[in-house]
Parts: C-alpha cells; sequence; structure tokens
C-alpha cells in the first residue's frame, strides 16, 4: 500500500486537466500564501478576459518548484522567496529575463489568540512554557526559511531545536497555531489577518533581507519548435503576469496585506 | 405399563427424567410452540416423531444448550431446570452427554486430543500424544487405538460416532442425550451400529434418551417411547406396537 | 549533518516502531470485536459493523481531520486527556499508533468477524457441555480453528499501518526521529528535491514490504501452496 507524493499524482491531474488543450486554460502554481490574494486576481483577471480561464494550485514554493521540474504543465510560477525561483532558473525552468518581483510580505510571529504567554523578542520563545513552535519545513517552504535565517541571525538556533515543528506548508503552520497545537508559529503578516480571531500577532520578526515574491513564465524561454499552441499560452502567461503588475492587480495584493515589490 | 406424562408427586420421585417444558419461537405465522411434559423411569427412552417436531429442540433443553421459557427439568435426581425456583444450571455443570447429529468433533484435534478433550480444564488442548489411563481405556474399547493419531476428516463414519461416544463416556455422563444417531448413516451400517448401541448402553446401564424418526430405532433401543408432534406430546407406550421387545 | 543514511534508518526504526503497535493493538481490537459481531445478536449489530468498517472508506485525510479535532489540545477527548493527565498526543509517535491504529483496524476486525462466523456453533456448544468455560472454549476451540482468517487480516493491517501517510501527517506532523516515517520522509524528500535520500527510503520500504509478504506466504502455507500441489499433480 505505498503512497505516492501527492504532486505526482497532482502532476497527472494537471497534465490530464490539460489534455483538452483549450486555448485558454491558464495554469498558475502560486504559493501557499497567496492563496486568497490569487483567487481574488484569478477573478478579475477572468472578469476583464472572458475567454481566459485560470486554474490555480498552490502549495509551498519548493513542492511547486518540484512538480514543475518533473514535468507538471504550469504556464505560471509565483514563489514566495528568491531562492526558489533561483533554483528555477538553474534548472532552466525560466528565464531570468522573465522573472519579476511582484510583492513583499513580512514575516510574523503568531500564538494562539487566548494565549498568556509573554513574547516581545525572539528570545523568548526559548521560555519553558513554550513547548512547541511550528514553522514551514525549511527544505521546501520559504516561511520556514526565512525564520530558519531569523532564528541563526538570532543565535537561537540550537536553542530552539526540538520545539520546532515542520509544517508542509506556511498555512498549516498558521492552522496549528490556531488550534492551539503549537504556542507559537512562524507565518506571513498576509497569513495572520486572516484568522485575526484565532491568533494574534507577537511580534514581527527582524530579518536582513527583504521577504520578495516574483513571479515568471514557465517554459517560454526554451521553445525551439514554438508551435501555434505554445506561442498563445505564452503570450496568455505573459497576459496574465503583466496584469499581477498592473495596477488593478497591484490593488487587489494591497487589500491582502501585501506590500508594494 | 406406566403412562407417560404424569406430574403425579410421588411418580416423579422415582423418575429418572421429568420434563415439562415451555417454550415459544419465531412471530407471527411462522411461530412454534413447545410444550412438551413428559417423564420416565425407564433407563432407556426414545423420542420419536417427524422432522420439525421438536424433538432437537427438547433434547438441547435437557443438555442447557437451549432454554425454556417456563418449566422444570429433572434428571436422576437433580433439578437441572426450574423457572419457580430460578434454577438453571449451566450446561457445563450437568454433566450430560449430548451427541450432535454430525458428532461435532473437533477438527483441529486428533482422536486421541477429541476423547481427552473434557478431562482436561487447563486453557491449552492436551498433546498429541498425552495419554492417560481414561483415554487409553475408550480408545480400546471402541477399537480406536490404530487411529488415535488420525483427524476427524480421515475417519469413517463410524469410527467418527464412536470417537464423539467416547468423548462423551470418559467423563461419566449422568445420561447420554443422541440426536438421531444414524441419520447420516445408510441402512446396512444402521442396523449394525444400532445393534452396538444396544449392547453398549446395557454394558455400561448409563441413562440413554434417544430422538430419532426411524421406528427401528425405537424398537431396538426404547423401554419407553415418546412421540413427539408439533410441540406436544401426543403418544407415548412400551417398544413401538407390534414390536414387544423392552 | 550527517549522511543521508541516518534520516533512512531513523524514518526505518519509527515506521516499524509505530507500524508494529498499530498491528498489536488492532489485533487484539479487531479480534475481540470481531467475535463480538460474530456471536451476540443486538438490535443496532449492522450499524455498528459499518461504523467501524468506515474508515477503510474514507479518505485518510478526512479521518486525520477527525482525529485532529478530536485529540487536538481544544477537542473534546484531547482538552481532557491534556488537563486531567498531562497527555498530549499530537506531533508524537503514540499519536501517529492511533492514526494507523484506526485505519487499519477494519483490515484485521472484518477477517476476523468472518472466521468467527465460519466456526461451527456446535463445537463451542459440545465444548460447554463437555465442561469447559466461555474463555477457555475461546482459547481452545474457537481461535484455533479463526487464526488463519485472524493472521491474514493482521498482516494487511501491518502493511497498511506502514504506509499510513495522510491521516498520520495531521495529527503526528513530520518530526524526524519522532514521527518521521518511512512514507512521509518519502514525500518530504520528494518535495525539497532529495531525490537520492527519497530513492534510498523507497528502496528500503519495498525490501520491508515484500519481505512481509514472503513471511505472509510462509505463514499460510494453504493459500500459498494450493497452486504448487496442483502442478504436481
Amino acid at each position: 500500500m505505498k503512497r505516492h507524493p501527492c504532486h505526482y499524482l497532482l502532476a497527472i491531474l494537471l497534465s490530464l486537466a490539460a489534455l483538452p488543450g483549450l486555448a485558454g486554460d491558464l495554469v498558475v502554481s502560486a504559493a501557499a500564501s497567496l492563496t486568497n490574494a490569487f483567487k481574488d486576481i484569478a477573478e478579475h483577471y477572468e472578469a476583464k478576459h472572458p475567454d481566459a480561464k485560470v486554474l490555480l494550485n498552490f502549495a509551498a514554493s519548493g513542492t511547486l518548484l518540484q512538480q514543475i521540474a518533473k514535468g507538471a504543465p504550469v504556464d505560471v510560477f509565483a514563489s514566495a522567496d528568491q531562492e526558489t525561483m533561483d533554483m528555477a532558473e538553474a534548472q532552466g525552468l525560466v528565464a531570468n529575463a522573465q522573472r519579476r518581483d511582484f510583492a513583499r510580505n513580512a514575516l510574523v510571529l503568531v500564538v494562539p489568540a487566548d494565549s498568556a504567554i509573554e513574547i516581545a523578542a525572539l528570545g523568548d520563545l526559548a521560555q519553558g512554557a513554550v513547548r512547541r513552535v511550528a514553522i514551514g519545513n525549511p527544505a521546501s517552504v520559504p516561511a520556514g526559511r526565512y525564520a530558519g535565517r531569523a532564528l541563526e541571525q538570532a543565535g537561537l538556533a540550537t536553542a530552539l531545536q526540538g520545539k520546532l515543528i515542520n509544517t508542509q506548508n506556511v498555512r498549516q503552520a498558521l492552522d496549528y497555531v490556531a488550534r492551539g497545537e503549537v504556542e507559537a508559529g512562524f507565518v506571513y503578516a498576509t497569513d495572520a489577518r486572516l484568522m485575526a480571531d484565532k491568533v494574534k500577532v507577537a511580534l514581527e520578526v527582524p530579518l536582513d533581507i527583504a521577504i520578495s515574491y516574483p513571479i515568471a513564465a514557465i517554459g517560454i524561454s526554451s521553445s525551439e519548435n514554438a508551435s501555434s499552441e505554445k506561442a498563445a499560452s505564452a503570450a496568455e502567461a505573459t497576459r496574465f503576469i503583466d496584469f499581477v503588475l498592473s495596477p488593478e492587480g497591484q490593488a487587489v495584493l494591497d487589500n491582502h496585506g501585501f506590500a508594494r515589490p | 405399563m406406566d403412562d407417560a406424562s404424569s406430574t403425579d408427586a410421588s411418580a416423579t420421585d422415582a423418575a429418572l427424567i421429568d420434563v415439562d417444558i415451555r417454550k415459544t419461537l419465531g412471530s407471527g405465522k411462522r411461530q412454534f410452540r413447545l410444550a412438551v411434559a413428559f417423564s420416565s423411569r425407564c433407563q432407556r427412552i426414545v423420542i420419536i416423531g417427524p422432522s420439525g417436531g421438536g424433538k432437537s429442540l427438547t433434547l438441547k433443553a435437557i443438555a442447557g444448550l437451549m432454554t425454556p421459557e417456563q418449566g422444570r427439568i429433572q434428571l436422576a435426581g437433580t433439578t437441572l431446570f426450574d423457572t419457580r425456583s430460578s434454577i438453571d444450571l449451566a450446561p457445563q455443570a450437568r454433566r450430560v452427554a449430548f451427541l450432535f447429529q454430525d458428532y461435532a468433533l473437533f477438527p483441529h484435534l486428533n482422536v486421541r486430543q477429541n476423547i481427552g478433550f473434557g478431562l482436561s480444564r487447563h486453557w491449552l488442548n492436551p498433546g498429541a500424544d498425552s495419554g492417560c489411563p481414561e483415554v487409553d481405556y475408550w480408545l480400546d474399547a471402541f477399537n480406536l487405538a490404530p487411529v488415535a493419531h488420525q483427524f476427524p476428516h480421515q475417519l469413517s463414519g463410524g469410527q467418527r460416532q464412536r470417537t464423539a461416544l467416547a468423548r462423551a463416556l470418559v467423563l461419566q455422563p449422568r445420561a447420554l442425550l443422541l440426536d438421531e444417531p444414524f441419520a447420516a448413516v445408510d441402512p446396512l451400517l444402521r442396523i449394525r451400529m444400532r445393534t452396538e448401541l444396544d449392547e453398549l448402553q446395557r454394558r455400561l446401564s448409563v441413562p440413554m434418551i434417544v430422538i430419532t424418526h426411524d421406528p427401528l430405532d425405537a424398537e431396538v433401543l426404547g423401554d419407553q417411547v415418546f412421540y413427539l408432534q408439533d410441540g406436544v406430546i401426543t403418544d407415548s407406550g412400551e417398544g413401538w406396537p407390534g414390536a414387544g421387545r423392552g | 549533518m550527517s549522511a543521508a543514511m541516518d534520516p533512512v534508518w531513523t524514518a526505518l526504526a519509527l515506521s516499524l516502531k509505530v507500524a508494529g503497535w498499530a498491528t498489536a493493538i488492532t489485533l487484539v481490537l479487531g479480534t475481540a470485536v470481531g467475535y463480538m459481531l460474530a456471536r451476540w445478536r443486538f438490535p443496532l449489530r449492522d450499524l455498528l459493523d459499518s461504523l467501524l468498517t468506515l474508515p477503510i472508506v474514507l479518505p485518510p485525510t478526512v479521518l486525520g481531520y477527525y482525529l485532529l479535532v478530536m485529540l487536538g489540545r481544544r477537542g473534546w477527548l484531547g482538552a481532557w486527556l491534556h488537563d486531567n493527565l498531562g497527555i498530549n498526543l499530537i506531533f508524537t509517535w503514540q499519536g501517529a499508533v492511533i492514526a494507523a491504529s484506526v485505519v487499519a483496524f477494519p483490515l484485521v476486525f472484518k477477517p476476523a468477524r468472518a472466521a468467527f462466523e465460519a466456526v461451527d456453533g456446535q463445537l463451542e456448544q459440545a465444548a460447554q457441555v463437555l465442561g469447559l468455560s466461555g474463555a477457555k472454549i475461546f482459547f481452545r476451540v474457537t481461535l484455533p480453528l479463526a487464526w488463519r482468517g485472524i493472521l491474514a487480516g493482521m498482516l494487511l493491517a501491518f502493511a497498511r499501518a506502514l504506509g499510513e501517510f495522510g491521516a498520520t501527517l495531521m495529527i503526528a506532523g513530520s518530526i524526524p526521529g519522532h514521527t518521521q516515517t518511512l512514507s512521509i520522509a518519502v514525500y518530504e524528500a520528494v518535495q525539497a528535491g532529495q531525490d537520492d535520500v527519497a530513492n534510498r527510503l523507497v528502496l528500503i520500504t519495498s525490501v520491508v514490504c515484500v519481505t512481509v509478504l514472503l513471511a505472509a506466504g510462509r505463514l499460510m502455507p494453504g493459500q500459498v501452496a494450493n497452486r504448487r500441489d496442483g502442478d504436481r499433480g
């Protein structure tokens, strides 16, 4: 009874979805933290371009990269950090000229809304009352990488090692905090406001780098035999990315708490 | 010469068996009412009747495998069941031997283990080779020693019945209850087995109650015969009309 | 940071521990419940049977969610456990055992019930008349005749527990050395692009599963040997 990793199944399903080859279908893989914002953007986009159909796929950026690398038919990739996009570039999946930064975010430490534990600085996580801290798996979740970086800079990485609970994506970390299964968790500011009734922000995590989200079209660079279908997809992808960067797209991102790129 | 179904106190004092039970099974159109009452001083009793008449139920009630709704069962001076005094001995405690139609031998145990089954009160079955005087005695008495290590499915019909009998007799039961002992046996073999059973019972003088639908069984094995149909005893007699053995 | 072999053996040891405990628990519970439903008649028997079979039908993530809601710190059972006994099951290997047990339970219970129902009731009655009490009858008559069917179910349960992923991920998380079982380790290795680690994990898991299958074939020669005997003619 083997269980295949979900994204293989997803890759197969996406391939099947692409088989009919409807010209208007655009497959967009976006980081988990963009779930609400991109659903909104897709709605606006489809309203503006009635012939277009956007298929959204959300997961941790690292997971999305693996899907694309293994051949999933994705047109647009929006990642939560530059590092994942760098890896995509290194694997020849995107061309440098194609990637654009479209939003910024902040990393925060959240605690359950009814928590009585005092946390004013990262160092407070070392206290005994804090037994578990949710963090995205740094191997595949950008939010986890950012958090790990912050902890390392604060010299707390070793001290907190036993308390860190790795999650599959940033939304799972948020969920664990909301349920009270962990005393604290690292999520984006945009995620925290989604569950304002169940979690509260303890502090904004100091980082030396900006949390910047890049977006790029997949595969445009490597189209040697640019069939009409591929050209159409490429044009659609570009049109979508332009929309995300347009004032209308940016306004939607603002509404969801993202900062300008 | 005694009339059966007597509930007179003085008669039941000396009776081997005294049964008076009632039970209703099923519901609506398919209801079956059992209302059996009989008593006897004889050591060899046969209950005969058509299929579905309640013979098996009655025998099971005596063994404790079926609980009547009302009534009383007395066997050899001991009250096994009495609703008025709230007595209901568990089958384990009744010390009667019940032989099923298809013998109910334990398929995972050999002949020796089957016979010795009731002698051992442990959590594990007796070993394949375990011997003790009682088991050996019955193996010899029934000529089963050559097949002592075989399993039930390897035995002939006659051997199976003897094994089942030995298994019951080794515990020195108060009475032998046999449920259609020759139903699955062909007519020729039936004659021989009937005779053997007859001789065995006389030799051991253990009280025996046989239920059957074959009149010849009643002839050979019954000192007193009860006729059971549709849940009630409708007739009784010594031997069977025209037979005269007893 | 040691070589990739370390996480592999850790995951294997943990998987075997979790699957082992889950199999033991479901063996005892599944056999007991299978016996009860085989022998006792009561009005809601079929409904209870369906409820107990549900984990086979429900998607593991649905089961995981139910368990999370029940056993989480705010769940009705989890809160009680936490407040009264200081026990927290989420993110622990015990939680992983519970997830694996829930999904594997029907795989023991259903064959057990069928196996017990196949044992002739008359044999148990015969044992009663021969003087044995209920529990002894179970161990000397019923169980020896039913154990093959139960064993078959137990091996299925072990395989299922070993491969459990969805429910385990939800309530036990993926903590290396504590709850990161083989299935989860494979998932994460692939997500992180660590194909070499993934390959090693998959190889180990396959070897374990094939070994279990071979052992099953040995223990139940009846099922496997029939074909061979037929060939010999």
